[in-house]
């Protein structure tokens, strides 16, 4: 078997295994056993997805494509973006289901969180225009179930599923027009360029990027942490930009541009709404919201600091948030909802937790030895010195974002203690994760240089094939259409 | 071993010392294992001797060296393109005597708090968070890169935030550690803007690239627009920290801290972390005229508004943290006028003055009481002469105004929170209102919620 064979082994292993898992809960005796299977299926096809990055950045970089092309896009791809994207997809929905709640994870969501994992790790293997679309309908119809399940998340519900419609219709169309008129291709005409458009609304609405971001608080108001943070933060609106945008031939696309002020706006914008959220709910929604629209703002830039910035805080604040989602998740399940109002004096009553959720949030906001210091450094730099305005309001939400999360932990842990009130100790599954994701984020960032080096070369593949006027899975290797 | 790689390890061991103990005492809580109260002080106290002693060996080397600067290069931390961030460390006149000071202070700083904390709620965290500060303050005095520098000016802060809000069963010192952090992080974003000024302009954050020379006697390298921007934006960093006018109001709420955590804090090393940044980019601000007049006119105001605001104070704390304002807005006057051995022999002894009046102020209630006593009645307060020069009317005045905090914070609430606040409240609502409509829950139900 050469590596090649290893890669894509491995790259299928990672999608069946959940998907597998979800069939097999969901009609078999194993739905008595769910949780078991989805942990299970959750670190083997965590494990398949480190294995395929590894046996990639053992070759040459080149990527991989396989089965049918259209506009440009394979059916199966495995390229940076892959290595990156696939095991970082693969822990955050690791960690979602061994520290969920016990009830959280029965016979009926489990098969609904393993299914959405499977198409999302699929969606991030993929260039094809048709498949992306059907993924997305694919991973998004199990976190819609999932909201509805949910009591009282019919509200949450309805808002997701109308502006999930209204994104694959998006997205849908866009990719007709694209494939028909591939805007990338000298001498496009309009068409291609009204698919290159549809396709941004699609990833804004995806993404939840202003003034298309509303239904993104809903799902973290209503919903279980689990589906909000399954259905956020593995960035597949971002992957979607960079398969069906990148790749312009008159350089860096007008809607890649469009998109990545509109994220900028949308990252200063949520952190802002972040600072006066009255539970922890909307802290956590509207926080993820700005931090991961940040991803989207470094991905249209020119520089390799600020995509490498992108793809860092990819990484970084997809971990810390999913951190401080699983934190607010095992308080809730504890004490109900928090509110930021009242000061509870949590710290006493679960002081572990009290300790993660500091740590996550300082991990968020950039303490320096984690890496969204480094992240936050590229980010700032790149935007900054390409667009003057794109690098402060990339500091303001810094700032913002720092300032919600601090009132957020002494909102929420500070406050007299009570002694009649139950002590809620953290369990050991909980601290087993919430320490694996800080160790993560310490690790890379006390030591960044082969991260930043590998997301260097990702970002230059990115660039080069502005450069070239291909599209980014064709540009190292792949067969011709 | 050459005596040039003994004074670079020497040099690493000041962060080491405290960074290590950092992680030996942070761990176990985060694993879920006991620690012990001795074992914890010594942790600490042993990182911060040996980053004592390796100061020391420095200072001794470098002066046999006519102090001419070491640089130690650990590396490139990591770089993208033209961007490279360096882990730069710099043993000069400057950075090594502030090194043995500060780092004495934290050691002595610890030996108290272990007596004065015991079987304190928090005992372990506030020695981590010591532990965190002196890994900060070393990386920070060392820095010779404004990268690392920033690195340890976050390290003080988010330490500082979290010892101001130690006691976090008392709502107060949660909203004191809040308003202390808000300051600090809009005044971050300040350095951080310098940090990629500096980075655009040289094409890297190390100071060797800005400024020619070494300290006292550097000159600026940078053009003269850059320095004027570079400058402003280092004196927004440092009024925060330094809790100077119009950032002032966190610095007497501040004292909501643990009594050890206040001393080293507020009375010595964090309030001089401004100042140490304007000392280290001093060349830059001496090519920047309107910069250090500027940062004159601010000390100088905050000197001023600290005396008069301090006299009128009630509670030893609150006053002690007045008379560290004035002399910090001093200090920041004298960095302006372009001193610079003056403001750092003023920052050495006012620190040292400062933090052992506030270790002693729990006593000084049963000093007042001796001193009594002794004399047979209270001790009355007397005015200062000029204020005795000044008529009734005026007097009152001026006594009202102090009493406001001269409208400092009525002002900065007025015209900036909330404004802020209030917007950010109508966007939230409006955010509320959007949802109902998209969830078909209705407008005003969803945003009654």
């Amino acid at each position: 078997m050469n590596a090649t064979d290893a890669i894509l082994a491995s790259l299928l292993a990672a999608i069946a295994v959940p998907a597998a898992g979800a069939v097999a809960t969901r009609f078999t005796a194993l739905q008595r056993s769910a949780r078991a299977v989805a942990v299970v299926s959750a670190a083997l096809a965590f494990f398949a997805a480190c294995a395929a990055a590894w046996w990639w950045h053992q070759g040459d970089g080149g990527a991989i494509a396989r089965g049918p092309v259209a506009a440009g896009g394979a059916a199966l791809v495995f390229d940076g973006l892959t290595a990156l994207a696939l095991p970082y997809a693969a822990l955050v929905w690791l960690a979602i289901v061994v520290a969920a709640p016990k009830r959280a994870l029965d016979g009926e969501s489990v098969p609904r969180l393993l299914a959405g994992e499977a198409a999302t790790l699929a969606l991030l293997a993929t260039a094809h225009p048709g498949l992306l679309v059907l993924l997305w309908i694919a991973s998004i119809v199990p976190t819609v179930l999932s909201l509805r399940a949910t009591p009282g998340g019919l509200p949450a519900a309805r808002a997701y599923g109308r502006a999930m419609a209204a994104a694959v219709v998006c997205l849908a169309v866009g990719c007709l027009l694209i494939v028909r008129d591939p805007p990338w291709r000298p001498g496009h005409g309009l068409v291609g360029d009204a698919g290159g458009w549809l396709v941004a609304v699609a990833v804004m609405l995806r993404k939840g990027v202003f003034p298309l971001h509303s239904w993104y608080p809903a799902l973290y108001s209503s919903g279980a942490y689990g589906t909000a943070l399954a259905a956020t933060m593995a960035h597949t609106a971002g992957a979607t930009a960079i398969r069906l945008l990148v790749g312009h031939a008159d350089g860096v696309a007008a809607e890649l541009v469009f998109l990545a002020q509109a994220a900028l706006v949308t990252t200063a914008y949520g952190a802002a709404l972040a600072v006066v959220q009255r539970d922890l709910r909307g802290l956590v929604g509207t926080l993820a919201m700005s931090q991961s629209a940040l991803v989207l703002a470094g991905l249209a830039g020119r520089l390799p600091t600020e995509l490498c910035g992108a793809l860092a805080v990819w990484i970084s604040a997809g971990l810390s948030l999913t951190g401080i989602g699983l934190v607010a998740w095992a308080i809730e399940s504890r004490a109900g909802s928090v509110p930021l109002d009242s000061h509870p004096g949590r710290a006493d009553d679960a002081p572990a937790l009290a300790l993660f959720f500091l740590l996550f949030g300082l991990a968020t906001l950039g303490l320096p030895g984690t890496l969204s210091f480094v992240a936050d450094d590229l980010i700032v730099s790149g935007a900054l010195d390409e667009q003057f305005h794109a690098g402060l309001l990339v500091i303001l939400a810094t700032v913002l974002a720092g300032i919600a999360l601090v009132r957020g932990w002494f909102a929420i842990f500070g406050g007299p203690a009570r002694v009649d009130r139950p002590r809620h100790p953290i369990l050991p599954r909980e601290r087993v994760v919430f320490t694996a994701l800080l160790a993560i984020l310490v690790v890379l960032g006390l030591w960044p240089g082969p991260l930043v080096a590998s997301l260097e070369r990702i970002a230059g593949t990115l660039l080069e094939s502005r450069h070239d006027a291909a599209p980014p899975s064709l540009t190292h290797g792949a067969p011709a259409p | 071993m050459t005596g040039t790689r003994i004074l670079s390890w020497l040099v690493v061991l000041q962060v080491l010392g405290p960074a290590v103990a950092l992680a030996l005492v942070g761990l176990p809580p985060l694993l879920g294992l006991p620690a012990r109260e001795r074992g914890v002080t010594r942790a600490v106290g042993a990182g911060f001797a040996i980053a004592l002693a390796a100061a020391a060996g420095s200072l001794a080397m470098l002066a046999a060296r006519g102090f001419a600067p070491h640089h130690v290069h650990l590396g490139t931390w990591f770089h993208v393109g033209h961007h490279e961030t360096t882990i730069d460390l710099v043993a000069d006149a400057l950075s090594i005597p502030y090194v043995c000071f500060s780092t004495g202070l934290c050691g002595l700083v610890n030996a108290f708090a272990g007596k004065y904390l015991h079987r304190e709620t928090g005992f372990v965290r506030f020695f981590v968070l010591l532990a965190l500060f002196g890994t900060g303050m070393n990386l920070l005095v060392l820095a010779g890169s404004i990268d690392v520098l920033f690195a340890g000016w976050e390290c003080v802060g988010i330490s500082s935030t979290l010892l101001i809000g130690f006691f976090h069963d008392r709502v107060a010192a949660a909203t004191a550690a809040l308003r202390a952090f808000v300051t600090y992080r809009v005044c971050d974003a300040g350095l951080l803007a310098a940090g990629v000024v500096l980075h655009a302009a040289t094409g890297s954050g190390d100071f060797e690239r800005a400024i020619a020379g070494s300290w006292p006697a550097g000159t600026c390298l940078l053009s003269p627009t850059t320095a004027l921007v570079v400058a402003l934006l280092l004196i927004f960093a440092a009024l925060g920290k330094s809790g100077q006018v119009p950032f002032s109001g966190w610095l007497p709420r501040a004292m909501e801290g643990p009594t050890p955590s206040s001393a080293i804090f507020y009375g010595a090393l964090s309030i001089h972390a401004g100042a140490y940044l304007l000392l280290r980019c001093e060349a830059i601000l001496e090519a920047a005229p309107v910069a250090a007049w500027l940062l004159v006119a601010i000390g100088a105001g905050t000197a001023i508004h600290a005396a008069l605001v301090g006299a009128v104070q009630t509670d030893l704390k609150g006053m002690l943290a007045y008379a560290s304002m004035t002399q910090a807005g001093i200090i920041l006057a004298e960095i302006g006028l372009g001193w610079r051995i003056v403001p750092l022999v003023h920052v050495v002894s006012h620190a040292i003055l400062r933090s052992l009046q506030i270790l002693r102020s729990p006593s000084a209630l049963h000093d007042r009481h001796e001193l009594a006593a002794a004399l047979g009645g209270h001790p009355g307060a007397d005015s200062g002469p000029l204020v005795r020069l000044l008529p009734e009317r005026a007097r009152t005045a001026l006594y009202h105004v102090a009493l406001e905090r001269g409208y400092e914070e009525s002002l900065v609430n007025r015209l900036v929170v909330e404004p802020v606040l209030v917007a950010l409240h109508a966007a939230a609502r409006g955010e509320r209102r959007v949802v109902g409509w998209l969830s078909g829950d209705g407008p005003r139900r969803e945003a009654d919620r």
